[in-house]
């Protein structure tokens, strides 16, 4: 049996550590479930106060601007948190519409297939959100919020994760599309859905969308960078 | 212009992650621009050694390492005052919303790098130990002792209730 001061200092070095040994002694230990627990979420603050705001930028690095010139540049770091995804037609407020790349109308169109995903809200359980995230080699970040809805779809030929994350804007629906490999973010906005397309270089893309609840074109692109954060690539 | 494009695309995707880990490892955001747009004028150059794009982050991280030790060598700091540190940071650590946010960051500002590195990689870039020990070219076990510690220091110093807590 391991002792309490083994446990903890495992779990301190390493919070999420799935060790089959540790989980035993969690589970036969009170004491040391407890501990565990406050660590978790001690562990999610310094997650959050790690993750500092990153200004949005229009220029492109690394050929924005030479050597040198950053250090008089003005800088915009303390910006409300906002993600390099913007584009200029997100900035200006340009929406596109659909038909544009079949990839986002036919993520709409899966939609309609799925209705009963919008409707729960209670966590999926871990094992099964695993199941439906192997697969495409990634996990999630223990931040990235409340996993209402998982299951591997069918879509365009693969199988992808297909997913609800409960925010405080409302639920979000996300795809994991390793074999859609997309070259620019692509917003849309069809058939009661507002979303973007977001690529992932070296790993396809992610489409984010919302049922349309008046959510801004600039939220949709701050949700989905914060998607993509969330997502640790494993393979 | 097509490699140029999918270069800079491949930039736009990481910036966030690339800029925070620099700034963590330097805690000052002028210095964390400065090293990232060296690292990725570097990276530019180097890209025919990436053979694997979805490799590109810690390809990219490991640059960076590199570009700062060699900024850190070029300018001879002096000795880091971490409070004139905190201070010259002060908006950015009082931008978080919640307070208890904003002591973690300062927390984390004063943690030893030694410690701050290994963690800023565990919890901000998914790296697991193993990785952490091949980047940071130690033993995993020396990775294992640097976490603990730095999460030991972090609850101290954020008024978590450390009585509990294993002694080495």
């Amino acid at each position: 049996m391991m002792e309490h001061s083994q446990y903890r200092a495992a779990i301190m070095a390493d919070p999420h550590n799935a060790d089959a040994e540790l989980r035993a002694h969690r589970e036969a230990c009170a004491e040391c479930r407890a501990f565990t627990e406050k660590l978790l979420k001690f562990e999610s603050r310094l997650e959050r106060a790690l993750r500092v705001d990153i200004p949005p930028k229009a220029d492109v690095l690394p050929f924005a601007r030479k050597r040198g010139s950053a250090a008089t540049a003005p800088r915009r770091w303390m910006a409300l948190a906002a993600s390099v995804l913007l584009g200029a037609a997100i900035v200006g407020g340009v929406w596109l519409s659909l038909p544009q790349p079949s990839l986002a109308a036919a993520v709409v169109a899966h939609m309609a297939g799925e209705p009963e995903a919008w409707q729960r809200t209670e966590a999926v359980a871990q094992p099964e959100l695993a199941d439906v995230l192997k697969d495409s080699k990634l996990r999630l970040k223990p931040d990235a919020g409340v996993v209402s809805y998982a299951s591997s779809c069918a879509f365009r030929g693969h199988r992808v994760p297909h997913l609800v994350v409960q925010t405080a804007k409302g639920p979000v629906t996300v795809m994991v599309l390793v074999h859609e490999a997309a070259r620019q973010v692509t917003p849309f906005d069809s058939e009661g859905y507002r979303g973007t397309i977001v690529p992932v270089p070296g790993h396809g893309s992610i489409a984010v969308l919302m049922r349309d609840s008046g959510i801004s074109a600039a939220e949709i692109q701050r949700i989905a960078a914060r998607v993509d954060e969330s997502i640790v690539w494993t393979g | 212009m097509q490699r140029r494009a999918r270069f800079q695309a491949l930039c736009q995707s990481l910036r966030p992650d690339l800029l925070r880990f620099a700034f963590w490892l330097s805690r000052d955001r002028a210095l964390a621009e400065d090293v990232v747009q060296e690292s990725l004028l570097r990276a530019w150059k180097a890209q025919d050694s990436l053979l694997d794009e979805g490799a590109a982050k810690p390809w990219l991280l490991t640059i960076i390492r590199r570009e700062y030790a060699r900024t850190f060598e070029r300018k001879r700091f002096a000795t880091v005052d971490v409070d004139e540190l905190i201070a010259k940071e002060e908006p950015m650590l009082a931008a978080a919303e919640e307070q208890d946010i904003s002591d973690v960051r300062a927390a984390i500002m004063k943690l030893p790098d030694e410690y701050r590195e290994p963690l800023v990689l565990q919890v901000l870039m998914g790296y697991s130990t193993a990785e952490i020990a091949s980047e940071l070219d130690l033993s995993t076990a020396a990775v294992l002792t640097r976490l603990f510690r730095a999460r030991r220091q972090l609850r101290a110093a954020c008024g978590e209730d450390t009585s509990q807590d294993p002694q080495e």
